[in-house]
């Protein structure tokens, strides 16, 4: 699932490839609240997983917002 | 107030004619139109424009910022840090809250609001991007300069239609007149070559429909001329007070001088057919100069290439100016750049002044017989001591600015 956000933080919101490691925070790779409902969008339009932009924003890394959505994708 | 006079130390440019100062200004002089068939307008009732080309924003920006911005914006930012960069002064180390930014735009980021209006009709509201304000408000583009140089005074754009660049380097003087800062970041941005933008010109009859001859199509003051040629692009100058210029030893490329604006009153689109407010804002221009009629050198007008604009433009020239200075309008090379105009026009009366050249106005090839003035066909090398750069914004705005000699 990692490998999953990292392709949707770099091709859609344009996240240098380089930044996005599961350790990397939000501030790492410049997720600021705009970019949050950014994500939190494509995450439901590409792969049907609602995650909202208000716990996407609590997450505190890259490889947390993953395990989450792994875990929303389960109840699907 | 010689010492209060405004100087230009810095240019940047992103126009059709070129994405940086020296190639727009090549273009120019040799008199190369830009107009092309503008696959981005396919099915629109005009389908040509002056595109800004090999603009490529994520190689210039970086992905992650270019993905944030509107063109608009992309192009304003790249033409700063050329005209940051020309002037000398160093954003690390000058006192942001003396430095302004004032921009002027007709339209902001049209384009992104026309692209979201899309995904709200044919997917959803709730897919409409959150981006879309940013990115589409006008004021953002000021908002992205003062942070990108560390500007944190008066930080705004002025909306005058096609006048807004000149607006905008006006409203920048007053500024630095009034002590309110010590460096102003000023020009002018558009880019509205988007589709609905350019239906509505069209449906307005501004636009030339010479498109299958593209190239011929923007002809200002020419007797075939039948409307204008959308164009997009940037232009940002450096100002300062020429005694703080003077200090720190910068190369003053001209001095902006006077500046005059007026509204018609008259008409939403139409000029007052007896040019009075544009007469009155010429003449504002250069009371404010402390100059007089005779002074002017060189005039880079409005000439859209409209039919009405440019016969009541001349008319007013050739009554206020009898004189007959060489009169040009670079829009037979760049189309019309809308809010950037005004901006574009005026850095390059800053450069036809610095280097004593007053450019060609393309596509010249029989001068209208009702226009009684002395427009230059070809490069000609003169001393200006004094140019005017005109503009006027549909809604009836009126903006001259006077440069000198530094």
């Amino acid at each position: 699932m990692f490998d999953t956000l990292k392709d949707i933080l770099v091709k859609k919101l344009k996240v240098t490839p380089g930044q996005v490691t599961p350790d990397a925070s939000r501030e790492d790779i410049e997720l600021d609240s705009l970019a949050v409902v950014e994500l939190s969008m494509v995450l439901e339009q590409e792969l049907g997983i609602v995650i909202s932009d208000n716990e996407l924003i609590d997450v505190p890394t890259v490889g947390d917002i993953a395990r989450l959505m792994e875990e929303r994708s389960a109840k699907i | 107030m010689a010492g209060m006079d405004v100087a230009v130390t810095g240019l940047g440019l992103v126009t059709p004619a070129g994405n940086d100062t020296a190639r727009s200004w090549q273009t120019i002089c040799a008199g190369q139109p830009t107009a092309d068939v503008d696959p981005g307008l396919a099915g629109n009732p005009v389908s040509i424009s002056c595109r800004v080309t090999g603009f490529d924003p994520e190689e210039l920006l970086g992905a992650r910022r270019a993905h944030r911005l509107d063109r608009f914006v992309q192009f304003a930012v790249i033409a700063a840090r050329e005209a940051v960069a020309d002037s000398g002064l160093d954003p690390a180390t000058w006192d942001g809250a003396r430095v302004g930014v004032v921009m002027g735009t007709a339209g902001g980021g049209a384009a992104t609001f026309e692209a979201q209006h899309r995904v709200l009709m044919e997917e959803s509201p709730s897919w409409v991007s959150p981006l879309t304000l940013p990115m589409h408000l006008p004021n953002m583009v000021a908002g992205q300069l003062a942070m990108e140089f560390g500007a944190t005074g008066p930080d705004l754009v002025v909306a005058t239609a096609c006048a807004s660049g000149a607006t905008a380097l006006g409203t920048a003087r007053d500024l630095l007149q009034l002590g309110r800062c010590d460096v102003v970041l000023a020009g002018g941005t558009e880019a509205l070559l988007n589709p609905v933008t350019m239906a509505g010109f069209a449906k307005m009859g501004a636009l030339s429909k010479r498109q299958d001859m593209p190239a011929e199509a923007s002809r200002p003051f020419d007797v075939d001329r039948d409307g204008f040629v959308g164009g997009e692009g940037a232009a940002l100058l450096v100002l300062e007070r020429v005694d703080d210029a003077r200090a720190r030893g910068a190369r003053i490329r001209a001095r902006l001088v006077g500046y005059g604006a007026t509204a018609d009153a008259h008409h939403v689109t139409a000029p007052h057919p007896d040019g009075v407010g544009i007469e009155a804002a010429v003449r504002a221009a250069l009371a404010d100069a402390g100059a007089v009629p005779s002074d002017v050198g060189h005039v880079n007008a409005h000439g859209t290439s409209t039919p009405l604009n440019d016969l009541v433009e001349a008319t007013m020239l050739s009554r206020v100016l009898p004189h007959r200075p060489l009169v040009t309008s670079t829009k037979g090379v760049t189309g019309h750049m809308m809010g950037a105009a005004g901006a574009v026009e005026a850095a390059f009366s800053v450069l036809a002044v610095e280097q004593g050249l007053v450019p060609p106005t393309a596509n010249l090839n029989k001068l209208d017989p009702k226009i009684d003035i002395d427009v230059a066909a070809r490069v000609t090398p003169r001393r200006i001591d004094l140019a005017i750069s005109d503009s006027f914004g549909f809604g009836g705005q009126n903006a001259v600015l006077a440069f000198a000699r530094a």
